[in-house]
Order: structure tokens, then sequence, then C-alpha cells
């Protein structure tokens, strides 16, 4: 185990971003991509998700975002929170 | 200090909170300004955001739905206000997005709702039209998200929006407030200049702006009325004529006390005018049921008029009789205004004596019935003399009004009378020409015909407009008096006449359009 919790960051407002952390099923990192934009910026949204996860060191989460359009800083700070959230928990 | 991104997470458990403490039946709408963080977090919106929220409360009661509680507060992100409503969430959506599509403002708001169950009905899913942006009007999103508009450009558009909507506030406030003419020789009309307030937007509820000016109207027919002198036997600011039991004061406290109730009336019309359609269209072999159906709630109105009243005179019936007139012209101009049709005063009027249609017959057979001593002055009249007072001249629509006073108001003014002056020469020609109730009830046929024979030779003397013409009002003022005369029903038909005036010459005066409905 990788100490990894359930941990949300986050809301379903417009312009933010809902992401939501847990343990995935073994080593691999795990990341479900939602968006009202996702036809524009899905593959933005999945190669910043990515780096962040990557930044944080952690292996064998499950990060799923649900974004309402949400800015990229924004889309950061939601991120970072929710994984800090979820070794705190 | 909470961060702004902190700040939204806490409004966002405090609405999924709020929301699942409510009953099933119920709606959480959440508001927020939909502008970029630097103008939201500025502080400089925060006030004209809680008006916009009170506005959407507002709109939300006009709309029909019972409003269960609200807050309002600015977070490290802003102002935020949360409000619980009585109604299903897909609804309620419809209704928060035609207050995002129709308010002057509404392009810099952002009117969320959520079910008990948590779920948040969308735009997309009601098949309604996305949100757009204020710079381009392309959709908003995308723009937004990919930060497609340079900040200056998103400033300019926001404060662009903000001040075209608190302008046609502004002017929907004041649009029909009547200018008062002070000294002579002023014009006393509405400039046909002045800026239509829906002008080029679509209005947020114009209804609501229109209900508001015929309230203004009414108000100041009322307090016009009360100032004008001389009027020979009544109440004005220098003499308490006939009377010893009111002063002008009574009036001022009178006429405070009823102010909101004239734009009630007018509530009471157009919500009846709307009902008569959709019968209408229901079922196309079931007339629509005739205006006189509107009558019993105008009394119900009227008698809490009356109470507000007395309380405020101390029991002294200053404006009774104008409640039932001006009430019923109030309401008149609502279904008319609701009905699409533009107003003149001859439909208004018209569309009174419909209102009242039959009240003559319906009120003095109860009169009958009663004991004599329980019955009112213009009771005992009718059943004495067959007279019919306020009630007949209401049934035929008015005509002293219509026939008589208005067009010598309106040539008095065009020809450059001032206000003052012209109101109290209209009134000499009302005393001649509707029977007044007031007088007969006090002096009798011969009273009666003594007032009308000064009123008639002091208006054939130029009124106003002479020095013989002012010296016979002032010898009617002496008479009067002594003789204990009051024409308070002719001063309730000048009230009435300056009603009709100030809506012809406002703002007040056009149709509503339909509101914008997605």
């Amino acid at each position: 185990m990788n100490g990894v919790k359930n941990s949300v960051a986050g809301s379903l407002e417009s312009s933010d971003v809902l992401v939501t952390v847990g343990p995935a099923e073994g080593e691999e990192n795990k990341l479900d991509v939602e968006s009202i934009v996702f036809k524009q910026f899905g593959a933005r949204i999945r190669s910043v998700a990515e780096e962040v996860v990557v930044a944080s060191g952690l292996r064998g989460v499950a990060v799923r975002i649900q974004d309402r359009g949400a800015l990229e800083c924004t889309l950061r700070a939601r991120l970072e929170t929710a994984l800090e959230r979820a070794l705190k928990a | 200090m909470e961060s702004p991104l902190d700040a939204r997470e806490t409004r966002w458990r405090r609405r999924l909170d709020l929301a699942a403490a409510l009953p099933p039946d119920c709606s959480l709408l959440s508001f927020t300004l939909r502008m970029p963080a630097p103008l939201r977090l500025g502080g400089e919106y925060d006030r004209a955001a809680g008006e916009w929220f009170d506005e959407l409360r507002g709109f939300l009661a006009r709309e029909g739905l019972l409003v269960l509680s609200y807050e309002f507060r600015v977070s490290a992100d802003g102002p935020e206000g949360f409000c619980a409503v009585r109604g299903d969430g897909n609804d309620v959506k419809r209704r928060a997005v035609a207050f995002e599509e129709t308010h002057p403002c509404g392009a810099l708001v952002d009117v969320d709702v959520t079910c008990p169950d948590g779920s948040a009905p969308g735009r997309r899913e009601l098949g309604l039209p996305p949100r757009r942006c204020v710079v381009c009007g392309g959709e908003a999103v995308p723009c937004v998200r990919g930060r497609a508009h340079a900040a200056e450009e998103l400033r300019s558009a926001v404060e662009r929006i903000a001040e075209r909507g608190e302008a046609r506030c502004k002017d929907a406030n004041e649009e029909a407030i009547p200018r008062l003419a002070m000294g002579r020789n002023v014009p006393y009309t509405e400039s046909a200049d002045d800026p239509d307030p829906c002008d080029g937007a679509k209005p947020l509820d114009e209804t609501a702006s229109l209900c508001a000016s015929v309230g203004r109207c009414a108000r100041a027919a009322v307090l016009f009325e009360a100032a004008a002198a001389p009027k020979p036997g009544l109440v004005t600011p220098i003499s308490n004529g006939a009377h010893t039991d009111m002063d002008y004061f009574s009036f001022l406290a009178s006429a405070a006390a009823l102010a909101p109730f004239w734009e009630r009336f007018v509530r009471l019309g157009v919500s009846f005018a709307p009902r008569a359609r959709a019968e209408e269209r229901g079922n196309a072999e079931c007339p629509p049921p005739d205006a006189s159906a509107l009558f019993p709630l105008l009394r119900e109105e009227g008698v809490r008029a009356e109470r507000a009243m007395f309380s405020a005179t101390g029991g002294v019936n200053t404006h009774k009789g104008l409640i039932f007139s001006l009430g019923l012209l109030c309401a008149a101009s609502g279904t008319l205004l609701s009905e699409g049709a533009d107003f003149s005063p001859e439909a208004c009027a018209g569309r009174g004596a419909e209102i009242v249609h039959g009240i003559v017959e319906r009120d003095f057979a109860d009169a009958e019935k009663k004991k004599p001593s329980e019955r009112t002055a213009g009771e005992r009249l009718y059943i004495a003399e067959g007279v019919t007072g306020i009630r007949g001249e209401a049934e035929r629509g008015f005509p002293a009004v219509v026939t008589t006073a208005l067009p010598c108001l309106k040539k008095l003014l065009s020809d450059g009378a001032a206000l003052n002056d012209a109101l109290a020469e209209t009134l000499l020609l009302l005393m001649t020409a509707a029977e007044d109730t007031n007088i007969l009830a006090r002096g009798g046929r011969e009273g009666e015909r003594s007032v009308r024979q000064a009123a008639r030779n002091a208006f054939a003397l130029g009124g106003m407009r002479t020095e013989e013409g002012v010296r016979a009002v002032r010898e009617m003022e002496a008479l009067f008096s002594s003789r204990r005369l009051s024409p308070g029903g002719a001063a309730d038909l000048l009230a009435v006449t300056v009603f009709l005036h100030l809506m012809e010459t406002s703002g007040a005066r056009k149709a509503v359009r339909p509101a914008y409905r997605p």
C-alpha cells in the first residue's frame, strides 16, 4: 500500500473542477478525465494531471477529474490539494 | 486568510448541505458573480451583487415561487448568495436561466440550482442554449477556459454591461416619477424624449416595472389633489375647508399609508388578465371570465387599504371614495397593460366600468336589506333619491372625468397654466359635472344646487385665469366653509383625472411585451 486514502478537492461550480483521489488497484496510476470542454481541452487536462501526479512522486493512485471549465491554474491547484489530502487523510 | 479556492470549496460544501436539508419538493439556488477573479474579488461589484441577488429573489417571487430562506455574504471568492425555494429543480432552473438571460446584468451572474438529492440540472439537460461569452457572444466556457480574451477586454465588457444595466434599472425606477411644475407657466408633461428603459435589450421583468410606474402615477395623483389650492370646502395646505376633524397632514398621512396599495391593485389586474387569456386558450367553447370576476379581489384589497388609511388618520375618512375609484382604475390599467393593449384614458375607464358592471344594482340591493342606521350616506341617498354616486360614475366609465375634466385639464396645461391652477380650475368643472354624495348628504338638494351654481359661475368667470374667477372661488371657499359643504366626490374625481393624465403622459402607457422565455 502507498498510504493513499480517498480525498476530494474542488467543486462542480462552473469554472471549477472536482478532483477525487483514491488508491488504484496495482502500481499503475489511473486517470479518468471528464470535462464539459473535453473536445477542446481534454488532452491538455490529461497531460497537466499526469505531470502533477508524477511530480508528487505517488504511485498507484486513481485520479478522477470532473471538469467544469476550470482554468489551468485552478486545475493544478485542485490536483495538488487533492493529492496532499490523500496522503494526510 | 482563506484563499479564493478554499472559499469556493466551502461554498460548494455549504451548497450541498443546504440542499440536502431541504424537503424533496424544494430546490436551492446559488448565486455568484460571473466575471474574472480580479473584478469579482476587488469589492467594486459587492454592492451591485447584493442588489442583483435581491432582484433575483423578487423575480422568483413574481414567478410564483415561494422563497423559503436565503443568505448573502462576501467570501474570499467574492459575493455569494443562497436561496431556497419551493419548486422542482428543472422548473426552478428554467426560471434561473430566464433571470440570467433577461435581467439587465444577468450576463454577470451565475445562478445554479441544486436538488435535495445533490443533482444539479444544467442548461444542456434542459435543452437550453449555453451561456454566452460577454466579449464575443460565442459559447462562454471554451472562451473562459482557454483565456480567449485579454483581461482588459473582459474588464471593459463587464463594466459596459454593469453600467448599462444600472442605467436601465435606474430609468425603470425613475421613468414615471412625475416632475412637479413648481412655478407658474411650467408645462406639466412627460417628455417624449425620455429614454425607453427597455430600449434595445431584453427587459428583466417589464411587467414589474410597469406596475411600479402605474403605482407611481397613482401616488402622485393622490398627492397632487391634496396639494392643490384653492379648493372650496376641501382640505388644502392652507385651509381645512369645511372640515374640523382633518387637515392637510391627515391627507399626507393617508397618502403615505395608501402608497403601497395602488401597485397591489395594478398587480391584481395584471395577474387576472393572463388567467383570462389562458382559460380562453385552453377551452375555446368556454368564454373567458368577464372582467367583473376581478371585482371581489379588488374589494378585499380595498378593505385592507381602508384599514391602513383609518389607522394612519386616527379613524378619519380621507380617501375611502378614492380607494374605490383609483384602486379600480389601477387594476383596469393592469389588465390592459398585461393584455398588450396600449393605455388610453377611455380604455382604462371603460375597463373599469366592465370590472364594476352591475355594482349599483348589487350594492344597493344589499343596502335595502340593511337597517337604516347601518346604511352609508351613499346608500341612504340611493334609496331615498336614486342617486348612484361614485358607483354609478364608475359603472358608466367615469364620464365626468373622461369627457369633461380630463380634456379641460389638458387644455389648461397646454395653454401654459401652472399645474396647481389647472387642478383648481378642473375641480370647479367636476363640481358641476357629477353628483357629489358628500354634498348631498350634508347639504341636501338645495346645498348641491348652490355648489353647482357657484362652481359654474366661477368657471364661467374664467376660473383661476381671471381676477373675477379667483374672487368667485374665494367666495365659494367662504360659503362652503360656513355651510359645511365639502365636495369630496369631486375631489376624488380630480385625483382620478390627474391619474389618467399622468398615465397618458408617462412611460407607464406602453403595453407589456411578453418577457423572454427560453
